[in-house]
């Protein structure tokens, strides 16, 4: 813009917050593509599956391992698909058995599930980050901001878990398969009585959430590393997604998703502590005379910062920002 | 009631003849599994007796540490704490925070409570490597044990004795808390809370001195395990502690007071054992756990309870070939799967790939396992422990079919006597 022009530093600090904001937004999606499935999956059997996450790392695991043989893309459509597969399978011979035990006991069982899969991935790939990488050909830049490159991977991740959640709301909402599926979420035993399958309406539900999560892992497993912890640290996250944004709810999932993807992402870069906070009432030698909490800065907190966001939604708003069943 | 506490004091003066009889690291092992028992029978009280499922009770154990640790360091075993009294220190500090924390996490019910608690637990362990003042940051607290009551606890047998006297106290504690009418209205908070609700209690109260008694215990199984160590790392607060205490105790059988215990030492003492054998242990123990969930939720204590039970039903002549039946076809199963596994964590190391990758042109090397050399290659290899494990599996469900004839066949000899006896069963 002609005659407007900001001095060099301002530039630079919007072009550092424009980024980490992407970043942000690129990691909730990421989060999001997770926790649909799983809030789905709640919402519809009252069931918080733990081994919800082991689906993701699942996907990026046998994306790597079909990776020689099919390459980078065909690896990233079967992938899901095999993911889908576990999951149909954990539902009908697993989750299903236990039922009649109730939800506590379901919890516990997909608890002893993620431990097994997280055990069994060791066992397969060994306790270090795997070698899986994006293709040479996906390795270029989109855009240059700020002296740093920023690269198109990202946005190809963030363009899919869009389409992803246009899709699922589009088939919820406009199709025949959709109608069944929210009558069955809503009112299970109604929607048997009328006729459906409802059992067989989980278990599909239950397939495509984790192929979902299994896309996801097979997408961004490439990009962030591939390792056998991958699934306890996002499954944290994504449970704090879901508790957020409303157990069972769709739009929550998304809203809550993106907002703990930019909180965090935007945190790592804030370089000032609760001291500077307190400096504000001249109280900064107070704080500083107190250390512990108050001098550590924002930016090593940013790992806690999700956590202590969902105690206070539990507490203020225990449905969650989007939740209506309590 | 007689046998019940005759079992019972033969099994504390074996836990005191356990110096005299194995060796120093075994009385280390022992160590932890006392205090493993200890937590898991904190940690029942919460899940089993009240119905609340915690899936963050690291933090307790944690906070219990690291109160002990830095009570060593400020009394030096003097004063008011002398070295025995220590683990107080560490049940002061689950105390506190378990009310804390406790007063959150009871606000919810259910799934939204286990939340609540990965959430604390998530919250302290990803803030704890940062308060260095504190936690001690990467490298931890260090302490040392000091002298105290004319005892110089030294060596490995007088912690010993000063952890079994801590654990049993507090398991005898945690029994008789059972007994009183507050330990009832905490069976209550897992049957029926609106019932107690209605009847005039004040349910959350209630929920915030169980949760916090919990962590009481849990913190003393923390300062314990520091009385041992004498460190505490941020790593106490890891989730694979909090993982391993709800696996330990669901093992061991959830609904009876012991079960915990002896799920938490049984797999302590097994992790102990099998630890330079194989590097799946964790695999194996959650495999245990899935199973033990789906087929047998009583747990281990649960499959005794039910083995006394056919006994006094049926005697033991015609119960021995079944219990026979199914301890060989467990025995196979688990040696067959055992096999496969170690097979494949060998055939999938680094080291082999390596190996097979060096010189590929070669057909793949062989595998030594229980002192024989296998090849991945042969189909014998991998046939073997198939068979064994499927026939296991086939036994097993023959046990079950035979174990179920008999109790339907004692069913139908009961209906029949019915039937002749009573005229009501006549005009049925």
């Amino acid at each position: 813009m002609p005659g407007l022009s900001f001095p060099q530093g301002v530039v630079r600090a919007m072009d550092a917050i424009f980024v980490s904001l992407m970043n942000g937004i690129v990691y909730g999606l990421l989060l999001f593509m997770v926790s649909a499935g799983l809030t789905l999956i709640f919402g519809m059997m009252g069931v918080l599956n733990f081994a919800h996450a082991s689906f993701y790392m699942l996907g990026a695991y046998f994306a790597f391992a079909l990776q020689p043989l099919l390459g980078f893309w065909a690896a990233i459509v079967v992938s899901p698909l095999m993911v889908a597969a576990v999951g149909v399978l954990v539902e009908r011979y697993f989750l299903r058995r236990v039922h009649q035990h109730g939800h506590a006991h379901e919890l516990l069982l997909t608890f002893g599930l993620s431990f097994i899969i997280a055990e069994l991935v060791k066992l397969f790939f060994g306790n270090y980050p795997v070698n899986y990488r994006i293709p040479k050909s996906l390795d270029f830049s989109a855009f240059t901001l700020g002296g740093s490159d920023y690269p198109v991977y990202r946005i190809l991740m963030a363009a899919i878990a869009i389409a992803m959640f246009v899709a699922i709301y589009l088939l919820l909402t406009r199709t025949r398969v959709g109608i069944v599926v929210r009558s069955a979420i809503y009112r299970p035993h109604m929607a048997e009585a009328l006729g459906h399958n409802v059992p067989l309406v989980f278990m599909g539900v239950f397939g495509v959430g984790a192929g979902l999560a299994g896309l996801a892992g097979a997408i961004a497993g490439a990009f962030y590393t591939t390792n056998p912890n991958m699934a306890l640290e996002l499954g944290v996250m994504v449970f704090v997604v879901v508790v957020v944004g409303g157990l069972g709810s769709l739009a929550g999932a998304m809203l809550a998703s993106l907002l703990i993807g930019v909180i965090t992402s935007l945190a790592i870069s804030v370089d000032a502590s609760l001291a500077d906070l307190f400096a504000l009432w001249g109280a900064r030698d107070w704080a500083e005379g107190v250390g512990g909490l108050l001098t550590l800065k924002v930016s090593s907190l940013s790992a806690t910062i999700p956590f202590a966001l969902m105690l206070l939604i539990l507490l203020l708003r225990p449905n969650g920002l989007m939740g209506e069943k309590a | 009631m007689k046998t019940r506490i005759t079992l019972l004091l033969m099994g504390v003066a074996v836990l005191l003849a356990v110096p005299s009889l194995v060796s120093q690291g075994l009385v280390n092992a022992a160590i932890q599994m006392l205090i493993a028992a200890l937590f898991a029978a904190a940690y029942s009280l919460l899940c089993g007796q009240a119905g609340m499922l915690s899936f963050g009770h690291a933090a307790y154990f944690g906070m219990g540490s690291f109160a002990t640790v830095h009570a060593m360091n400020a009394m030096g075993g003097s004063g008011i704490l002398p070295t025995p009294l220590m683990p107080l220190a560490g049940a002061f500090g689950g105390l506190v925070f378990g009310a804390v924390a406790g007063y959150f996490a009871t606000k919810r019910t259910g799934t939204y409570f286990a939340m609540i608690t990965l959430a604390i637990a998530e919250l302290v362990h990803a803030l704890s490597p940062h308060l260095k003042g504190t936690f001690g940051g990467e490298a931890g607290v260090s302490t040392t044990r000091m002298p105290g009551w004319g005892i110089a606890f030294g060596s490995t047998n007088e912690v010993y004795y000063l952890t079994l006297v801590w654990v049993l106290v507090s398991l005898a504690l945690l029994y008789l808390f059972t007994r009183t009418p507050m330990g009832r209205l905490t069976l209550g908070l897992r049957e029926n809370v609106h019932r107690l609700r209605f009847l005039g209690y004040n349910t959350h109260g209630i929920s915030i001195a169980v949760f916090a008694l919990s962590a009481m215990f849990s913190g003393l199984a923390g300062g314990l395990q520091v009385l041992n160590n004498e460190a505490a790392n941020y790593l106490v607060f890891d989730p694979s502690l909090s993982a391993a205490v709800v696996l330990n105790t669901y093992i061991g059988g959830v609904k009876v007071f012991l079960g915990p215990v002896l799920g938490a030492a049984l797999m302590t003492f097994f992790g102990y054992a099998v630890s330079d054998l194989t590097q799946s242990w964790l695999l194996y123990q959650g495999t245990l756990f899935v199973l033990v969930m789906m087929f047998m939720p009583g747990g281990l204590a649960g499959l005794f309870s039910l083995l006394g039970r056919l006994y006094n039903r049926f005697g033991l002549q015609s119960l021995i070939p079944i219990v026979l039946l199914a301890g060989v076809s467990a025995l196979m199963f688990t040696a067959g799967v055992t096999f496969i596994v170690e097979m494949l964590q060998r055939l999938f190391s680094q080291d082999y790939q390596a190996m097979a990758h060096a010189n590929a042109s070669m057909p793949w090397p062989s595998i030594t396992l229980l002192g024989k050399s296998w090849s991945p290659a042969a189909w014998t290899t991998w046939a073997v422990p198939l068979t064994l494990a499927s026939v296991g599996l086939v036994c097993a469900v023959a046990a079950k079919h035979w174990l179920h004839q008999l109790t339907s066949r004692e069913e139908v000899a009961h209906t029949a006597f019915a039937k002749t006896s009573s005229p009501a069963g006549a005009a049925q």
